[in-house]
């Protein structure tokens, strides 16, 4: 085992690293590492040994959190990259040009990204607008504090719910610029949804029916805003989107669970313990998901680096960056 | 078995019986002892001041009310009157669960005075029966009392010193400003944080600047573990043991009841008493201490963290308004011009009207105003019955009752307009200007009083001539305006950001910033608090551990001393043994009494008239040769006559006129008295001999003595030498 794939494990099992991208980032310069330090064994070619490497650190990956689609992504990435490095490539020319791969596909497609969904969405920030959004979604924090840095007056309302409570982080981060914010929990959703104007979502990965598949709660927030007539904008990086089709009710078998302790106690709290002696009743489960579908009927638009699109466009920006990824192996074969 | 039975049955009702009649009482202070709130103050006692229009003392009282306190002493002392009538108005007095008393008293200066008399009174009617509740008049709270003071109760049963429970809440001081959010200095705590014993209790004036605490190293001894925070708030709110009272009837000098009270507490350990602290968590307590706290917990109030005390409830008769979105509460009488952009966390009082074109945030607005058109109102607390006319913009400001404001005017972040103030036509009233119609009392109290003492004396003359000065109408604001434009005080001018309502400029935060850099680079550097430190240390200082102080007190003690002797003609032995007593109590060396009896004797010396030089050598030669007897008792040693000679030298530098020519004449009278041995003025000399050509003027001055000293300490030698050669 690799120490940095070891470690990026153990912090995703702890928490420290937590986020699509984050979490991605992570993964992918741990494996800038364990490249940097390969050295292919006697009688063995760096594709197939270093494939079936990955893919070992993968499973463990895997094991100290389920993998999040955009990871996915990230890793088909990799391996596609392994394996079409040409065999006549010494082995130290592969490792510089897998690691400058690796490391252009975090610049172009997570930060990059990130930079033109900020350019798209401040468009879509008017003064006088008052903003909702949920959880702590890394782009729309982003689009924020640009919007503010613009000068655009506008109030945000920053919707949380139990047991993580990830929105008390980004309001930490908003309030420190000086933002004008809000903060209630998700429960209260219906009530301040009146004065809403638009919402922004963050979102863990698109499928190809537009399906938003995002952190637990995003659908109610989506469906409500719908209810109340207010725009609903996703903001999501186009390496997170899949071709997959997500049907609402097949979710439970891919969804991640969480700790059932996170819901049944209070955190810092340890006085409260509101299912004293029934933890262990056998007619009693705790379901702790932690994401959820919103079907694209719910989703006004979605805001990618290939611009701002309809969910029922998905599967041409789908199609899109396979295409692109194809042209992005071509030009090496050619030379 | 039966019996037995029966005992425990009795004993639990007797103890039930006990509780019971222990009545759950408070003492509630109805003046602040301070002037923060002045102007505002001269005219109507701090607590009955209304904060988001509901005066403080009802917050306080509903409080004690809904946490069981079943009696409440309400000590009056300044504008005690109106306090009295606003209580006999209100529904407190015939209030079904809470008995409400008042007490007045007109000498009071201090919390401490309020507590003596409350004692006084004690001894008479004994109205405080058990364990009270201490709180002032301008706290909000919703903490619940009960379990605090059963568990006062409970700690008093097993420790007889525990006295006192203070409570604690966490509040993050800001770094930069060294101030809490309530705009109070940093305060350090050290809390042992096992039993929640206090420790150590330090309000941080501009002494630290870095932020530095100092602990007793006995603190570490004695307690396993110490928690040291600068992140608490000292709520004011205490549950005390009738003992306090009689420590504060013991000890007439304690003025404040922290700087003071739990100060000395802290410190004796003959009496061992000991208080703990209480930190509350999710209950809210703040209390009113300045302007800047004001604005914070009104804040609080509209943001609902002191429920159930907001205003739409009604928990002390107020009428209560009615709660929009975004924290926006209006009476239902409000006439409000569509046009009129009212913004988040605002409250609009009974009677009011808004006219067109106004935007009003973040503000609170009294009772009965009427506010014209295309007014701004930012962050501003307008009390009731206030005229503003179009075209006005307020931000940040206090403006109470009756307050005319015409056209146009505009008030700069932190002005404070006193009652019935008239701001003229576009005038523009300066940024932290405190407006009133009385004129500033023109007699500067000293330091001291200014900290305590307000208006008992003062007050009802300037009340009195109130309508003068309203006749000679004042034009300071402007041509159609009425009203005195205070000076801030001395000293007082760069705290005045910090504790007024405005929010603390963006400059004075880089100023400060900058300074904690400078601070990093250099440590000795105080430069942006250097001023102030100087006029801390020419005032009187408190800080007893200073060693210098602590001369410079026993200096003049001793003086005091040495002129009552001359002046009455004690016997030398008594003198010696007050001296003796003032040295043991400064802890001082009998080096230093021989200075400073030295010095108290040429002082007097000097301060005998006398018109020429010749005249004051036969003064000091007088005295020093009546008193050399006393003076003789401390210079037995060569060290301590050397430290005669020293401060004899500073006091020639000192007053290099009168008594820099005599220096040799007296040092050689001092030798003929056989005060002073020649080894003495030798080693002095030695001393000396290395020094700056500055400081060798008297040494020079008296060449000629020390070199016939030396020749005849040769020639005593020489007749040794021969002596023993024979």
């Amino acid at each position: 085992m690799h120490p940095a794939v070891y470690k990026v494990g153990l912090q995703y099992l702890s928490g420290d690293i937590s986020g699509g991208n984050a979490r991605c980032i992570a993964m992918l310069q741990a494996f800038q590492e364990v490249v940097k330090d390969y050295s292919t064994p006697p009688e063995k070619t760096l594709n197939r040994n270093m494939a079936a490497k990955i893919s070992s650190y993968v499973s463990f990956l895997r094991d100290c959190r389920p993998l999040s689609v955009s990871m996915e992504n990230a890793i088909r990435f990799v391996k596609n990259r392994i394996a079409k490095l040409p065999i006549t490539l010494s082995e130290s020319e592969a490792k510089a040009a897998l690691k400058s791969d690796i490391a252009r596909f975090i610049n172009e497609k997570i930060i990059g990204a990130d930079t033109v969904i900020v350019k798209h969405a401040v468009t879509k920030i008017r003064d006088g607008d008052v903003l909702l959004t949920y959880g702590s979604p890394t782009a729309v924090e982003m689009v924020l504090l640009h919007a503010h840095e613009l000068g655009k007056k506008f109030r945000v309302l920053v919707v949380d719910s139990r047991p993580k409570l990830q929105g008390q982080l980004l309001l930490r981060r908003l309030i420190k610029r000086g933002i004008n914010c809000a903060y209630t929990h998700i429960n209260a959703i219906s009530y301040i949804m009146h004065q809403v104007t638009k919402v922004f979502l963050g979102a863990s990965s698109v499928f190809s029916n537009g399906t938003v598949y995002s952190r637990v709660g995003t659908a109610c927030v989506a469906m409500v805003a719908t209810a109340f007539r207010v725009p609903v904008l996703v903001c999501c990086e186009a390496y997170k989107f899949h071709e997959r089709v997500l049907l609402d009710y097949s979710i439970c078998s891919s969804n991640e669970l969480g700790d059932p302790n996170a819901i049944s106690k209070v955190h810092g709290r340890e006085d409260i313990n509101y299912f004293d002696g029934l933890t262990n009743n056998a007619n009693l489960k705790f379901l702790n998901l932690m994401y959820d579908a919103t079907p694209s009927d719910y989703i006004s638009m979605i805001i990618t680096d290939y611009g701002m699109v309809p969910p029922t466009s998905v599967p041409v920006i789908v199609r899109e960056c396979q295409k692109e990824h194809n042209c992005f192996e071509s030009p090496k074969i050619v030379i | 078995m039966g019996a037995q039975k029966k005992g425990g049955g009795a004993r639990v009702s007797e103890d039930a019986v006990e509780q019971s009649r222990q009545r759950l009482q408070a003492i509630l202070l109805a003046d602040s002892f301070a002037t923060k709130f002045r102007p505002v103050t001269l005219e109507r006692p701090k607590v009955l001041l209304p904060i988001v229009n509901v005066p403080m003392i009802d917050y306080t009282l509903a409080w004690l009310e809904s946490a069981g306190i079943e009696e409440v002493f309400v000590f009056c002392c300044a504008h005690s009157m109106q306090v009295i009538e606003y209580l006999e108005k209100s529904e407190w007095y015939s209030h079904p669960n809470l008995l409400v008393r008042t007490i007045e008293s007109h000498k009071s200066i201090s919390a401490g005075d309020a507590l003596r008399y409350m004692y006084e009174q004690q001894t008479e009617t004994s109205q405080i029966q058990g364990d009270f509740v201490l709180v002032s008049g301008d706290t909000v709270s919703n903490m619940p009392l009960a379990d605090l003071i059963k568990e006062h109760r409970e700690r008093k049963k097993k420790d007889e010193k525990a006295i006192m429970t203070m409570v604690i809440k966490q509040s993050k001081s800001s770094p930069l400003t060294h101030q809490s959010r309530l705009g109070t200095d940093q305060l350090f705590i050290a809390v042992d944080p096992l039993t929640k014993q206090l420790l150590h209790y330090e309000e941080d004036k501009v002494d630290h600047p870095s932020g530095s605490v100092c602990l007793e190293k006995s603190l570490l001894d004695t307690n396993p573990s110490v928690l040291v925070c600068n992140d608490m708030q000292d709520c004011y709110i205490d549950i005390c043991s009738p003992e306090v009272l009689s420590l504060f009837e013991d000890n007439f000098d304690y003025q404040h009841l922290r700087r003071h009270f739990v100060k000395g507490v802290l410190v004796d350990d003959i009496m061992g008493y000991k208080i703990f602290t209480h930190e509350i968590h999710s209950s809210y307590a703040g209390r009113i201490d300045n302007f800047r706290s004001y604005d914070t917990v009104s804040k609080d109030i509209i943001q609902r963290w002191t429920y159930p005390y907001v205003p739409d409830i009604n928990f002390s008769g107020n009428r209560p308004l009615k709660l929009g979105r975004q924290g926006i509460y209006r009476a239902s009488d409000v006439v409000q011009s569509r046009s009129a952009d009212v913004g988040a966390s605002t409250v609009i009082g009974y009677g009011t009207k808004i006219g067109n074109g106004d935007k009003i945030s973040n503000s609170v607005i009294g009772n009965g105003c009427s506010i014209g058109s295309n007014v701004v109102i930012e962050g501003s607390y307008i009390w009731n019955n206030v005229t503003i006319e179009d075209g006005c913009e307020i931000r940040n400001a206090i403006v109470c009752d009756g307050v005319k404001i015409r056209a146009g005017a505009v008030l700069q972040p932190g002005v404070v307009l006193s009652f019935n103030v008239v701001v003229g036509r576009d005038f523009v009233v300066p940024a932290y200007s405190k407006v009133s119609l009385l004129q500033q009392p023109t007699t500067e109290d000293s330091d001291e009083e200014l900290e305590y003492a307000d208006s008992s004396s003062g007050t009802a003359d300037h009340l009195s001539g109130l309508n003068l000065q309203m006749e000679s109408k004042a034009s300071e604001l402007g041509p159609d305006g009425a009203g005195y434009i205070w000076e801030a005080c001395e000293g007082a001018h760069d705290e005045e950001w910090k504790h007024s309502v405005a929010p603390i400029p963006k400059d004075k935060l880089f100023e400060i910033t900058q300074a904690i850099d400078d601070d990093d680079t250099d440590d000795e550097s105080v430069v942006p608090t250097s001023g102030e430190l100087k006029s801390d240390a020419d005032s009187i200082n408190t800080d007893v551990n200073d060693p210098n102080d602590d001369y410079y007190y026993f200096e003049k003690e001793v003086e005091g001393t040495v002129l009552r002797a001359v002046e009455e003609n004690i016997k030398v032995d008594l003198v010696t043994l007050e001296i003796n007593g003032l040295r043991l109590s400064y802890n001082m060396e009998s080096a230093d009494c021989a200075g400073a009896t030295f010095y108290s004797m040429i002082k007097l010396a000097v301060d005998t008239p006398h018109n020429s030089a010749s005249e004051l050598y036969k003064n000091a030669a007088s005295i020093i040769t009546k008193w050399k007897e006393l003076l003789g008792f401390y210079v037995k040693k060569i060290d301590e006559q050397i430290e005669v000679i020293m401060k004899f030298e500073e006091m020639c530098q000192e007053s290099p006129k009168e008594l820099g020519p005599l220096f040799t004449q007296i040092l050689h009278l001092l030798y003929d008295k056989d005060v002073l041995q020649e080894d003495a003025v030798l080693r002095w000399a030695e001393e000396k001999a290395g020094a700056d050509e500055a400081d060798k003027v008297y040494l020079k001055q008296c060449e000629t003595f020390i070199q016939w000293l030396k020749e005849a300490s040769e020639e005593e030698d020489e007749d040794d030498e021969d002596e023993e050669d024979d």
